[in-house]
């Protein structure tokens, strides 16, 4: 009796031996898993979390065979919370996706990315991309700091059969957006749909485009550096109009995403949708060449036409084990087969950044929107990416309040100054 | 024979402890210091920094405590906290408590209810917060409900609507918290002398004196464990309320977890987020050391 009391013991503390053999174990496996501790192995973080970008960047991932790749493909809207940790942490993925502009250069600036100059010269993968993209992949210090491989447009994009339907045409300007709003709410149809619940960011695209067509392109990429205020008299107007919107917003999509929202677009329960053109993945593929767009209607005609075309693209971890490795990977899916293929299988209307692409086997949307850029004065990226994704929040919160109690406006604009303040100087 | 031995024997054991026993309790002793303790203590150092996670962290004082009483979104989260803690620890328990003394006595089918409301219990809170998601978009379930028994008028979208948000993701914190309440409650009236409840009916109690007088003192040592379990949960609430709302619209179902996340790993305000750390864990001190100290002098009188 005594010999087993002796010997339960004996377990016991032998099973607590393990258990922490095993929890260390844990650890250090956790620890090698989520870095790229070895240089044997490249980590691609990608927020392409869609499934046709998904599926696109699998492929194109696939075709690589100089270096095993390890692709974690992280649901888009926890990416972007956790971008700065991934970027921060002891061992963080060798290449990552993301944005080009003011945010890529947020991140440069704080030391967490690479620098890839070299693949902007010489023979260099980059070296034959517009002058517009390398500047829009240049950090404050002068340095390329990323990887651009794909772009797109924003407008508002709507079905054709159902505008045949409805009997009604795209407009050009404001007072017959208006019309057009008023006139498919007659009908009995919500003229606009967006979807502002777990993707606020959406509300953006239209203050976004409102203070480019009130203030135009250099008006708002100021404002969004912190040169002017949010409660200033050009931003109010910009607010004037988009309150003039507000009773044509379908209010069920303060509850949906993004995605959710083109249910009612595809469905024909709502009119028009102001989004990129990435939309064409979310659409039922039946009704994919239904889908047309039209520019946002210039409000005032003296202000130079201006155009929203995001460019994505990947940028590397300055804290990359194997640096050379990542750059490779980089060039590689920069290069023009890389590029065609992704565009190919991602179904979204993406246009490439490389010259040697040629475009001519596009879609008639895609040749239309290829039009749209080259008609516009300039071109900004979106509200987060010609600033950062912290000030997004700011304007999440702005924007979204401003949809339900549209009579706070003065309030609310600032308070949103004092939040947008607080981000700027810290 | 090893009736007599054994005594002897374990005295002498607990006079010289082997070596290998302080060898194994140091182990687990280790890790928890440096897994547990060791944050924690680094998190009240960065409560006094401002620090983004790279190079060395600024020396700030007091600034960030500071800056958080001053700070709105702060504010909010404070007064979410409390409606949380009292709405979810109140509703939870008073619910809890009605099941376990309704499922308590036992009759045919009582296993069913028992397992079917402490089911919840076994899906995580990221999970419960998506399935009920889905219930209260704008044509989900709960509105159609509604629109079903002719209260269209009470319609509404849950989750987008500030002044609603909060409230629905506490109906489902709570859904999913009152079987395992109730499960406590049943273990705790399993403890209770049945005779007491006899002889009191004997004597012509009604239930509810029975109840109140005879089976609720005899309770206490569950409640301690309730209230406890309780208020840990509703200050460490995150999961569901992320997955539901992310502390939308605008801030109004923001708790100071949500709000901690938010600033340290969405804003790299790592100094700040500690700040927010710092006053949820004296937060639950309070709670637990207030309750404790008078939980024991009622048992010490």
């Amino acid at each position: 009796m005594v010999h087993s009391e002796l010997s339960r013991r004996g377990f016991l503390a032998g099973l607590g031996g393990l258990g922490a053999a095993a929890l260390l174990g844990g650890c250090a496996t956790s620890g090698s898993d989520s870095g790229s501790g070895s240089s044997a192995t490249l980590t691609l973080q990608s927020s392409l979390s869609d499934p046709s970008p998904k599926a696109a960047l699998t492929k194109v991932v696939e075709g690589y065979t100089k270096t095993k790749v390890t692709l974690n493909t992280i649901a888009i809207e926890t990416f972007r919370a956790q971008l700065p940790t991934y970027l921060n942490s002891a061992t963080p993925p060798d290449v990552l996706t993301w944005y080009a502009g003011s945010v890529a250069r947020d991140y440069a600036s704080k030391g967490f990315l690479l620098d890839v100059s070299d693949m902007w010269t010489g023979s260099g993968a980059c070296a034959g991309f517009s002058p517009a993209l390398k500047e829009l992949s240049t950090g404050a210090d002068g340095k390329q700091i990323f990887v651009p491989t794909s772009y797109y447009w924003w407008g508002v994009f709507y079905r054709k059969s159902a505008f045949q339907e409805w009997g009604v045409q795209p407009a050009t300007t404001w007072d017959e957006f208006i019309n057009l709003c008023k006139a498919l709410k007659a009908k009995g149809v919500a003229p606009l749909t967006m979807g502002t619940g777990s993707t606020p960011w959406v509300a953006s695209g239209w203050f976004d485009y409102l203070d480019l067509r009130v203030n135009g392109a250099q008006f708002h990429r100021d404002l969004l550096a912190g040169k002017h205020s949010f409660d200033s008299p050009e931003v109010k107007a910009v607010m004037e109009h988009y309150r003039e919107l507000l009773p044509y917003i379908d209010p069920k999509g303060r509850s949906y995403s993004w995605q959710d929202a083109v249910t009612p677009l595809a469905s024909k329960k709502a009119g028009m949708y102001l989004i990129g053109a990435f939309v064409t993945q979310s659409v039922p593929k039946d009704v994919v060449d239904d889908i047309d767009f039209f520019r946002v209607p210039v409000i005032d005609p003296s202000v130079p036409l201006a155009e929203e075309a995001p460019t994505d693209g990947f940028f590397a971890s300055a804290k990359s084990k194997n640096v050379e490795g990542a750059k490779e990977l980089l060039a590689y899916l920069a290069s023009a087969p890389a590029q065609e293929l992704y565009i190919k299988e991602s179904a979204s209307s993406n246009l490439p950044t490389s010259p040697q692409v040629s475009t001519t086997g596009f879609s008639p949307l895609v040749q239309k929107g290829i039009e749209l850029l080259n008609e516009s004065a300039a071109i900004t990226q979106f509200f987060n990416r010609d600033s950062s994704d912290e000030l997004q929040s700011t304007a999440d919160t702005a924007l979204t309040k401003f949809l339900d109690s549209p009579g706070d406006v003065d309030s609310i604009l600032a308070s949103w100054q004092s939040s947008a303040q607080k981000v700027l100087t810290s | 024979m090893t009736a007599v031995a054994a005594p002897t024997r374990r005295r002498r054991q607990r006079r010289h402890i082997s070596p290998v026993v302080w060898l194994f309790l140091l182990v687990p002793a280790a890790i928890e210091v440096g897994l547990v303790f060791w944050p924690a203590l680094n998190s009240f150092y960065l409560s006094l920094t401002r620090w983004n996670g790279l190079g060395a962290p600024e020396q700030v004082g007091l600034d960030n405590f500071r800056e958080l009483f001053s700070d709105g979104v702060f504010r909010e989260a404070l007064g979410n906290n409390v409606i949380w803690a009292v709405g979810f620890g109140g509703l939870s328990v008073a619910g809890g408590l009605a099941l376990a003394v309704a499922l308590n006595k036992p009759r045919r089918g009582v296993g069913v209810y028992r397992s079917a409301i402490y089911l919840p219990m076994v899906f995580s809170l990221a999970v419960t917060g998506l399935f009920w998601r889905v219930q209260y978009q704008p044509d989900g379930t709960v509105n159609t409900l509604l629109g079903a028994v002719g209260l269209e008028s009470l319609e509404r979208q849950w989750l987008a609507d500030p002044k609603t948000a909060l409230y629905a993701v506490l109906v489902a914190a709570v859904w999913r918290q009152v079987g395992y309440v109730m499960v406590l409650y049943l273990a705790g009236l399993k403890g209770t002398d049945p005779s007491l409840d006899d002889a009191s009916a004997v004597d012509g109690a009604s239930a509810w004196q029975r109840f109140w007088y005879v089976t609720w003192p005899q309770l206490r040592g569950v409640n301690t464990v309730v209230f406890a379990v309780t208020v840990i949960d509703s200050l460490r609430t995150f999961d569901i309320v992320w997955a539901m709302t992310q502390g939308g619209p605008y801030h109004s179902s923001e708790l100071l977890s949500t709000y901690m996340f938010q600033q340290g790993f969405t804003f790299l305000n790592l100094g700040y987020a500690s700040a927010v750390a710092v006053v949820i864990f004296a937060l639950a001190l309070l709670f637990i050391i207030t309750y404790l100290v008078r939980t024991l002098k009622e048992e010490v009188s």
